[in-house]
């Protein structure tokens, strides 16, 4: 921390709270961060759910769609990139290449945010489409660059209609999850 | 912090994604350019995850054997009702075969039976023999240390495997029963009609030599035959199989291409007794009544 005497710059009121209200802050921050990088463990364990190798970049791109958009406070972009690159330790993708496409999700959500945020939830869940088809065929297309022949394309078509499929559940969750938190935030 | 302005923080702002993208594209190319170092990043990660993931597999593996235990339970009473009435056919069964037994043993001291003796066996290990005289031949693991002779008979554990050719003091070579050089009489066991078996280095054994009234029937299973003197009858060797028309073959019950171990018995016959010539007459020889003492063709009383 800065030192009190000297003038600060930012003008928010952060040094008038408790360091439990900073503890509870910070946790809401980290929380979908923690919360993507529990869903990848989970995923990469080897328990038997079907189609779970599709199944983690859909909910993971979901997830930083979701609060690229809603919250971006809760998903930094530095927080993307770990965990791209950690989803890429974990699993059998390319090194880097999980961490390319997230921080590209990552990116149109937070520059479209404020466009999005006044659009209809349909609107807003066909433009995710897009977005999630866009992210599974840029990652069939690296796959297939790197392996240096055709993949068969099959697996990344069910990735992206996962993707969208699942939107509408983990939107209302989390939707649900950040009514939750503002009301505690104004009592 | 190091005190900025507004502005300058912005930017900041602005430029760590593109700076974040540039460095995950730098990744992907040294991931490529490197892939032992990628590897090794990927197993220290999956290293440090490895408790994590084994806790939720077994957490699944419980969860699945809970569920399982409950299909179970409800299907309890159900499946005592079976078990109890295949218990009572059982124990009819079991009744049956004491009174059977009974009945075999009177007979048989009725007939003053000679009792076959329990032959005496080794077990050994089998090595994989490539050089040697013969085509399908194993190495076993237990010479003359372990009271194997030449001769000796070599059962796998669902049938006849091959018989003890060659003896060392910790080895012994056993020849296949389908090798070329092996001919085996044998016995179709519906209809008692003897046979020859002989290998031809194919996994499956021809049959030969079987009379032409009492023809060999696909299914049928073939036992050793006590003929020569070099086997006891009844040993199991395999079914019958028609791979063409009139042309029968063995299909052994012993996988001889992934032998494992093998038992040898000693079954008291110390020979193995050379195929005949044709229009020979052999020699009985005087102690072959005594190296056969279990299947005795001699009247009762005349024995010994």
């Amino acid at each position: 921390m800065s030192d009190p005497r000297q003038p600060r710059w930012e003008h928010d009121t952060e040094t008038q709270l408790t360091s439990r209200q900073r503890l509870d802050r910070t946790a809401r921050h980290l929380l979908p961060s923690v919360f993507t990088a529990l869903v990848i463990i989970f995923f990469s364990a080897p328990v038997s759910i079907p189609g779970s190798a599709e199944l983690l970049p859909a909910i993971v791109i979901n997830t930083i769609f979701f609060w690229s958009v809603w919250r971006p406070s809760g998903m930094p972009s530095l927080a993307v990139f770990l965990l791209g690159l950690f989803m890429d330790l974990v699993g059998f993708t390319p090194l880097g290449v999980s961490a390319f496409i997230l921080l590209l999700v990552h990116g149109i959500g937070s520059y479209a945010r404020f466009g999005l945020m006044r659009m209809n939830f349909l609107v807003v869940w066909c433009l995710f489409g897009l977005v999630g088809a866009a992210a599974a065929a840029l990652q069939w297309a690296l796959a297939c660059l790197f392996r240096l022949h055709l993949l068969d394309p099959a697996p990344a078509f069910f990735e992206a209609l996962l993707c969208i499929g699942v939107y509408p559940l983990l939107s209302a969750t989390f939707s649900w999850f950040l009514h939750i938190l503002d009301e505690k935030d104004t009592p | 912090m190091v005190p900025v302005s507004i502005q300058v923080r912005q930017a900041l702002s602005k430029l760590v994604l593109p700076v974040l993208l540039l460095m995950s594209v730098g990744i992907i190319i040294a991931g490529q350019a490197d892939r032992p170092l990628a590897d090794r990043a990927r197993m220290r990660v999956a290293d440090v995850l490895a408790p994590l993931w084994s806790l939720l597999s077994r957490t699944q593996t419980d969860s699945e054997r809970l569920v399982h235990g409950l299909k179970e339970a409800r299907n309890l009473s159900e499946e005592n009702h079976r078990l109890s009435t295949e218990n009572a056919n059982l124990r009819r069964w079991y009744e049956v075969a004491v009174s059977l037994a009974r009945e075999n043993d009177t007979l048989k001291t009725e007939l003053h039976w000679v009792p076959e003796p329990t032959p005496a066996f080794v077990t050994g290990r089998v090595v994989a023999d490539s050089g040697g005289i013969y085509a399908r031949a194993v190495l076993l693991v237990a010479g003359t240390t372990s009271g194997v002779q030449t001769g000796n008979i070599a059962l796998a554990s669902s049938g006849l495997a091959g018989r003890v050719t060659e003896v060392g003091a910790h080895a012994a070579r056993i020849l296949l029963i389908n090798d070329i050089a092996s001919r085996l009489p044998v016995e179709l066991e519906s209809s008692h009609a003897a046979a020859i078996m002989v290998g031809d280095n194919s996994p499956l054994p021809r049959l030969l030599y079987y009379s032409q009234d009492t023809r060999p029937i696909e299914g049928e299973r073939v036992v050793t035959s006590d003929q020569a003197g070099a086997f006891p009858s009844g040993i199991p060797i395999g079914n019958v199989h028609y791979l063409h028309p009139g042309q029968p073959v063995v299909q052994p019950f012993a996988r001889l291409d992934r032998l494992t171990m093998l038992r040898v018995f000693d079954f008291g016959q110390s020979e193995i007794e050379p195929p005949e010539a044709p229009g020979h007459v052999p020699l009985t020889r005087p102690h072959r009544a005594l190296t056969l003492p279990f299947k005795t063709l001699l009247g009762p009383g005349q024995e010994g």
